[in-house]
């Protein structure tokens, strides 16, 4: 009995991921063949970009002042308070700006998609879009995906840019550090790789949240509530699957350039 | 008489081609069949309205027609072109050829009237926005509803939803319409006005469609009326006369269990024929 459950779970979980895969992937490829929907593009751009970059914006920076609180105090133990800056802005563009800004989006925008596109299946909006000639994937899927992974990058520049200016405020105000040498260690010591990968990592984690939250949307089931249960599912999977994969891209990056 | 001398009751209406033809078709979800083995016909200028109690597969069989589902045995034949294997991308063209009226109305909630019905001509760039707003106006004006023009569908009630949703299946002048449901969860005066509209497209543009619905009232109504264009409302035919373009089908557990006149329905002796008519 157990192990039928066990077999039936895990049939389950490999057929969700063989449909994650298969949606995901078809979504991506319908960028490359027309029609491309340029103005849900730039809809979903400014729904998805403009609307999360108080959140950033404010994430970020707070992220940035912690850090710079943090490793002050920790820093001082060695007499190294001053490479508060060069600390804050390493950890800023390399990790925290781009997997920070990725959960919030994710937060955000994946549980949006999640019940914005449950609505429309339980409401059989979908259905009507197929049966009207339209391809929901190409219409509502592939410019979600595309604007996500557009907006994320600049979103994580400008939550880096934030975190690295709060860490200059707790440095300069709450520590009474000297501000021109927080900024000189913060940019002196980053090498392009950094810069790399901290740019890198938003192309993919912005597909991951359009993607895990359109897969969820579209393969909503049971009225309303399911719209809920696929809202949950989107941003619980979106935002641990942005940590697995950070792990993966940050050790294929250091491989690579050391 | 026997379940088989029923379905022999039907004659095609006419030697052309079938608009639609579902041939031993079968589906199932997770467990015992929605429909088992259905298999009928819809011939140009048909009407065929669909009846059956809730849960029997009514609009799983009209999802089937269009391919928004495909059938676990069997083959569905739409405008001639076996759509069993075709795949989502081939349905496209096909679709568009028809009109489906969803039990809702299934009105795009970020749009406007507008744009609900000119949701096809839309997606056509060569098409002028002049020319769309006419063809709206035009549509919207055979359902009687000129004024929505740019409300949002939640501003609209559960009538006009389903008004704008039939106005949305006739814009591109549809070579076949399937109606699910249009009258459900609707008071007596505005089903008689939905059945009038479905009338009018039946008598005015003569369009093959399939009309699901578990209203007997509405079906011997779309049965023992026409559309009469100059007085612009409905009308009964003489005693004893019925619309020979619109016949009966009958589900029961997902069989198809009548096929035929609305003169075969009502004299049929089969058992869950007679109970649900009575």
């Amino acid at each position: 009995m157990a192990f039928n459950r066990i077999d039936r779970t895990a049939r389950q979980i490999v057929l969700t991921v063989q449909d994650y895969w298969l949606f995901a992937r078809q979504a991506l490829l319908n960028l490359f063949r027309p029609p491309i929907y340029w103005t849900d593009f730039l809809l979903q751009s400014d729904i998805i970009g403009v609307g999360s970059a108080t959140i950033v914006l404010l994430s970020g920076f707070f992220t940035g002042c912690v850090l710079a609180l943090q490793s002050a105090s920790t820093l001082a133990a060695f007499g190294a308070t001053a490479v508060t800056g060069q600390f804050v802005s390493k950890s800023m563009i390399m990790e925290l700006g781009p997997v920070l800004t990725g959960i919030m989006v994710s937060g955000r925008n994946a549980s949006s998609m999640a019940s914005e596109l449950g609505s429309m299946v339980v409401t059989e909006q979908i259905d009507a879009m197929r049966a009207l000639g339209v391809d929901p994937l190409r219409k509502l899927v592939t410019p979600r995906i595309f604007a996500s992974v557009v907006m994320l990058l600049f979103l994580t520049i400008i939550s880096d840019a934030c975190g690295i200016l709060g860490g200059a405020a707790v440095t300069v105000y709450l520590n009474h550090q000297n501000g021109t040498q927080y900024f000189h260690m913060a940019y002196e010591r980053l090498r392009y790789p950094d810069i790399i990968q901290g740019l890198v990592k938003p192309l993919f984690f912005g597909y991951i949240l359009s993607s895990v939250g359109c897969f969820y949307g579209m393969r909503t089931s049971g009225g309303t509530q399911g719209v809920g249960r696929s809202t949950i599912s989107a941003v619980v999977s979106a935002s641990v699957l942005i940590i697995f994969v950070d792990f993966l891209i940050t050790h294929v990056l250091l491989t690579l350039f050391g | 008489m026997n379940v088989s001398s029923i379905l022999s009751a039907s004659e095609p209406l006419t030697e052309s081609l079938p608009v639609v033809e579902l041939r031993h078709v079968s589906i199932a979800f997770d467990g015992p069949p929605v429909l088992e083995d259905i298999s009928f016909t819809v011939a140009p200028g048909e009407t065929r309205i669909l009846l059956g109690p809730a849960g029997v597969g009514k609009s799983v069989l009209l999802k089937l027609i269009i391919g928004l589902l495909r059938p676990d045995r069997g083959h569905v034949l739409l405008f001639g072109d076996d759509i069993s294997e075709f795949s989502e991308e081939e349905l496209f063209s096909l679709r568009a050829r028809s009109g489906m009226v969803f039990q809702e109305g299934a009105l795009f909630d970020s749009l406007t009237v507008r744009d609900n019905v000119a949701y096809q001509l839309i997606q056509n760039p060569a098409i002028p926005d002049e020319e769309i707003d006419r063809r709206v106006r035009e549509a919207l004006s055979f359902v009687g509803l000129e004024k929505t023009f740019s409300l949002y569908p939640a501003s609209l009630s559960g009538g006009m939803r389903r008004r704008v949703a039939i106005a949305r299946a006739l814009i591109n002048n549809p070579e076949l319409i399937l109606y699910d449901s249009p009258t459900g969860g609707l008071d007596p005066v505005t089903s008689a006005t939905i059945m009038e509209l479905v009338m009018k497209a039946r008598d005015v543009h003569r369009t093959p469609s399939l009309l699901v619905t578990h209203r007997l009232q509405d079906a011997f109504t779309l049965c023992t009326h026409r559309f009469d264009p100059a007085g612009n409302t409905m009308a009964p035919l003489p005693q004893g006369e019925t619309d020979p373009a619109t016949t009966f089908l009958m589900l029961e557990e997902g069989r198809l269990i009548f096929d035929g006149s609305l003169h075969n329905l009502l004299h049929t002796d089969y058992k869950f024929v007679r109970e649900f008519l009575e």
